[in-house]
């Protein structure tokens, strides 16, 4: 295993709160990397720090064993791309374009254009299966559809490795599996390093082929999840008593919550399905 | 749902690649001549040898012709009007160095007026596009963030102490200048954000618009008449030099301009996004602002604050271009033509009074602005 990107003591934090505090973090090349944890536990502030988005206050993040922070943040964007969490969306902009923004580290202000540019654009287009909507508004479309050009403009810019975060935050759970099916399939057929941070537990252990599960800025257990994912680490980092089974469709871990006192009460449950519930 | 399921094992992909067939190139996908450039209709490529490509789209290019012949027009029948009044064949000629008896009227008393109006309506618009982008805000001008308030004090301090004429100019574009600095401190703490922006802006132009406000109540009322007149702008006897300024420094601006035009592409992303490919959103704002403002700054100290122009311009070329942000040489087109028709306006409507060319900026392009809002609406979802 092959680290493309490394953190290395790395101390993160805002006005005065330390977030991550001496982090060191190896994440392999050619893999999709899914960051789990509770809210709050600096799982974003991890990735936006690695994407260069967040100074640290001490430590490095490295790309390719080189510190991040020395290299031209042009070069860096021809390898590394990044999804921020919500990202604005220009008003009246078309997906053609925006895809476009994406090839903007290889521009200049006299070269705006090429025909790698134009190819590169439609070659990302087509993946992300956005080409049909290449002259619509991007303020037009679904929240589904909108993250897919998003995805497209970060393809655009043709990196080894791509970091979003919580790609799937605001989408149903149908554009869920999509955005996961194509960020799946970079990694599997383009061979792409793809890192993301994920709410779900259980898409992350679908999906994933490196988990890293994150406490209070800590990484608590980091692997595949088949080995990795138990009850006792769900319990140890997110504080849930569950059970973990085979997934029956992905044979992936499946966490299911236990049964708690409230959650037991329900009528549907089987236990009480017959008992009839006094009303008159 | 009988999508084949990517797992975590390699032995899967076989299985998950042919699910949404995305890699095979589709059959029936049109793939479009790279050589046209960016997609979509109405787009071309400009090309200089192999190092230079600069993507247009048609609309705004003819929208620029469009306008320069406008301005061209507007200019010929502003010099023909007044009294005397000379026939616009006259004029042409009288331009083209034929010599004609009207060559006092129009090349000498006429002409550096209108170009003055032509050049300063082109700066304002140059002003507006950047500062509104960098401000994120359509409403934002030289006003809104201080810079007219700061180029208003010191020639309004000027011009009721009696001091000497030749000072109002530069005391107003040092204040410009320094009004715009101060805007700068007091947003830079948070990367000039564009509501940091606008907030230190618009404390800074109260504070300003105050002073002017003590200055001109403790003055003597005739002096303060006339600071009140260079304040709504005027470019009654005003000419050649004021141009010249004005044009000299859009001139020293054009490489910055150039870059500006290209730059001005990507201020609509937010900081995140921009950094992600590769830009530096926060020296880009400083330097987009910067150009805008030393644009305003000296615009506003030669011919006062007919700013007005600033904030519509951009805006109409926009909705006219149908592009998502303003482009700058159609709002710089689009400023001076609506400066030289209301410089007109002002001479000629209630001659030989002559009218502040502020006054009537206001006038025509306030009513423009909501007549092309109200047509545009809907347009776009």
């Amino acid at each position: 295993m092959t680290a493309l990107l490394s953190t290395r003591d790395l101390v993160v934090g805002y006005e005065g709160r330390t977030v991550l505090d001496g982090l060191d973090l190896d994440l392999p090349a050619d893999t999709f990397t899914v960051i789990v944890g509770p809210n709050a536990c600096g799982k974003s502030t991890l990735l936006r720090t690695m994407a260069r988005l967040l100074t640290p206050r001490r430590g490095a993040v490295l790309l390719d064993g080189a510190a991040i922070r020395d290299l031209p943040t042009r070069d860096v964007a021809r390898r590394l791309g990044v999804l921020p969490q919500s990202p604005l969306v220009p008003e009246g902009i078309t997906v053609a374009d925006l895809v476009g923004r994406g090839r903007q580290p290889y521009q200049r202000w006299w070269r705006q254009w090429s025909a790698e540019d134009g190819r590169a654009v439609e070659e990302a287009m087509r993946l992300a299966d956005v080409a049909g909507l290449a002259d619509r508004a991007v303020d037009t479309l679904s929240g589904g559809q909108r993250q897919r050009v998003w995805i497209a403009m970060t393809l655009a810019q043709d990196t080894d490795a791509l970091l979003l975060d919580e790609p799937t935050t605001y989408l149903d759970l149908a554009h869920q599996v999509e955005v996961l099916d194509l960020l799946h399939r970079l990694r599997a057929e383009r061979g792409r390093t793809v890192v993301a941070v994920l709410h779900d537990l259980n898409q992350a252990a679908r999906y994933a082929g490196h988990l890293i599960a994150m406490r209070d800025g800590a990484v608590v257990a980091a692997g595949e999840p088949r080995e990795i994912l138990t009850a006792d680490l769900v319990r140890d980092v997110f504080g849930l008593d569950c059970v973990v089974v085979p997934c029956p469709v992905s044979g992936a871990p499946l966490v299911v919550p236990a049964l708690t006192q409230t959650s037991a009460v329900p009528a549907a449950t089987p236990a009480t399905a017959g008992v009839p519930v006094g009303d008159a | 749902m009988t999508t084949p399921v990517p797992g975590t094992d390699s032995r899967d992909l076989a299985l998950a690649a042919p699910a949404k067939g995305a890699i095979p190139a589709r059959s029936g996908q049109q793939v479009q001549d790279q050589r046209r450039g960016p997609r979509g209709a109405g787009r071309g490529v400009l090309r200089v040898g192999a190092a230079v490509a600069v993507p247009f789209r048609w609309r705004p290019v003819v929208l620029a012709l469009v306008l320069f012949v406008l301005l061209c027009l507007a200019v010929v029948v502003s010099l023909s009007l007044g009294t005397p009044y000379v026939a616009p064949v006259d004029v042409v000629r009288s331009l083209s160095g034929a010599g004609t008896p009207y060559d006092l009227v129009v090349r000498d008393l006429r002409l550096p007026r209108a170009v003055l109006a032509a050049v300063a309506g082109a700066a304002f618009g140059v002003a507006g596009t950047l500062i509104q982008s960098v401000a994120r805000n359509p409403l934002a001008s030289p006003d809104v963030i201080g810079v007219t308030q700061g180029a208003g004090l010191a020639p309004t301090i000027a011009l009721t102490s009696g001091a000497a004429a030749v000072l109002v100019a530069p005391a107003a574009l040092l204040g410009g200048l320094a009004a715009a600095v101060l805007v700068f401190a007091l947003g830079a703490r948070h990367g000039l954000a564009a509501q940091r922006f606008v907030l230190a802006g618009v404390a800074v132009a109260f504070a300003f618009r105050a002073l002017i406000e003590v200055v001109m109540l403790t003055a003597d009322p005739i002096d303060g008449l006339r600071a009140q007149i260079w304040l709504i702008g005027t470019l009654a006897g005003k000419g050649w030099s004021e141009a010249a300024w004005i044009a000299g420094t859009l001139a020293v601006l054009l490489p910055v301009l150039l870059w500006a035009g290209w730059a001005l592409r990507s201020s609509t992303l937010d900081d995140d996004t921009a950094r992600g490919i590769g830009l530096r959103p926060v020296a880009r704002r400083i330097g987009l602002a910067g150009t805008g403002v030393l644009a305003a700054a000296m615009v506003t100290a030669q011919v006062g604050a007919v700013d007005f122009v600033a904030l519509v311009a951009p805006q109409v070329a926009r909705r006219l271009a149908r592009t998502e942000r303003p482009p700058l040489l159609c709002a710089a087109l689009l400023g001076a033509l609506l400066l030289v028709l209301a410089d007109l306006g002002a001479r000629r409507l209630l001659a030989p009074t002559q009218l502040p060319a502020g006054v009537l900026t206001a006038a025509i392009g306030g009513p423009y602005l909501i007549f092309v809002l109200l047509r545009t609406r809907g347009r776009r979802s």
